[in-house]
């Protein structure tokens, strides 16, 4: 009894940490570390949405540390299959539930708060670049991404995977380079 | 001969690079539009600061500057100073040079008569060389310069400082007589 209830722990642990969200793959160009000034180009494909309960696909959130600044999208995710509308790429938004969400794309169907994201399964691929901000301290550069239901913006309310974990993709910090100024000359 | 001149041209942008100046930097009193330089970095900026007497004239922000100095000599510690900051405005260590601004001096001398014997000429600080006519190993030789006025120049590390001198010629003196 006690070896079935653990086997069900676990199986509703693995089920609750990866429910929608499936063959998530990335790349990062160049690579780390970075200096202020640095741009860098990330591309995310998320291989695979799952919908639970009718859980639809709405947003692709990127998150990223305080080091970044000035994130810029380069492609915008496809909706193959998918409803109508449209991924918009947004740098903030506030849904219905009080989700706050930005940057990254979001799905528009008929622009109005809540909407119900797409239908679409995948595969979803997008690309941004981002930039190291000007700083004196060796400030967090980390990057993830969350994959949001449509359940988590107030557009349904009987989803499930609601909290799938985030992807991480860069964990680092800003790198200072060296002041070195040569001894004063005179002519 | 564009050759030639080329190959002079990089020997001098070689030889302005490589220049390393000695600490403590000399300058002479009075001196204006002395400047003083680092290696530039062209997303830096640089913040200078003069003591001692001097006055930065031109260039603050930049990599070089101009400074006039004063009138009073004396070794003044760190007299020049540089803060390099990047482009995020990050600053780095102070770079630091000490200035000996040089107050040369000679002692006045004379006046003379030509058959005078030789004076030793004496500089403030000592260490300099003395020149001018009727000067022969930092001394003065009234019968080598002859009847007139002189000036005679103290020089030392690119600075100088003048003093006048004066031989007259002496009384004609006539045979003897015997009444």
């Amino acid at each position: 009894m006690k070896r079935l209830f653990t086997i069900l722990l676990l199986v509703l642990s693995l089920t609750s940490y990866s429910q929608c969200v499936s063959n998530q793959s990335y790349t990062i160009t160049p690579a780390g570390p970075y200096q202020p000034g640095d741009v860098v180009t990330v591309n995310y494909t998320l291989g695979t949405f799952t919908q639970l309960n009718i859980n639809w696909i709405i947003a692709f959130q990127i998150n990223l540390g305080a080091g970044w600044t000035n994130p810029q999208p380069i492609i915008t995710p496809g909706n193959p299959g998918g409803s109508a509308g449209y991924w918009m790429w947004d740098l903030q938004n506030t849904y219905p539930s009080g989700l706050n969400f930005g940057p990254g794309w979001r799905f528009v169907n008929t622009g109005f708060n809540p909407d119900w994201g797409t239908g679409s399964t995948g595969p979803f691929t997008m690309g941004f670049n981002v930039t190291v901000d000007q700083t004196c301290t060796p400030d967090n550069l980390s990057i993830s991404m969350n994959v949001i239901g449509d359940c988590l913006t107030g557009g349904w309310n009987n989803g499930a995977c609601c909290s799938d974990p985030a992807y991480n993709i860069y964990n680092g910090v800003v790198q200072i380079p060296p002041i070195i100024t040569s001894n004063i000359n005179h002519y | 001969m564009k050759k030639i001149l080329t190959v002079l041209l990089v020997s001098i942008g070689i030889t302005s690079f490589a220049q390393t100046t000695i600490n403590p930097d000399t300058v002479c009193v009075n001196a204006v539009g002395e400047q003083y330089f680092v290696t530039n970095t062209p997303t830096s900026t640089y913040q200078w600061t003069i003591t001692g007497g001097g006055t930065l004239q031109t260039g603050q922000g930049s990599n070089s500057i101009t400074v006039d100095w004063g009138a009073v000599g004396g070794l003044y510690p760190n007299a020049v100073e540089v803060i390099e900051s990047n482009a995020a405005g990050c600053p780095g260590s102070p770079v630091l040079i000490d200035v000996f601004v040089l107050d040369l001096s000679g002692n006045p001398i004379g006046p003379f008569c030509t058959g005078d014997p030789t004076t030793t000429l004496v500089g403030n600080p000592a260490g300099g060389t003395w020149t001018g006519t009727g000067v022969v190993a930092n001394a003065f030789q009234p019968s080598s310069a002859g009847v007139g006025n002189y000036v005679l120049t103290y020089s030392m590390a690119g600075c100088t400082t003048t003093i006048n001198v004066v031989v007259n010629s002496g009384p004609v003196t006539g045979p003897i007589q015997h009444y």
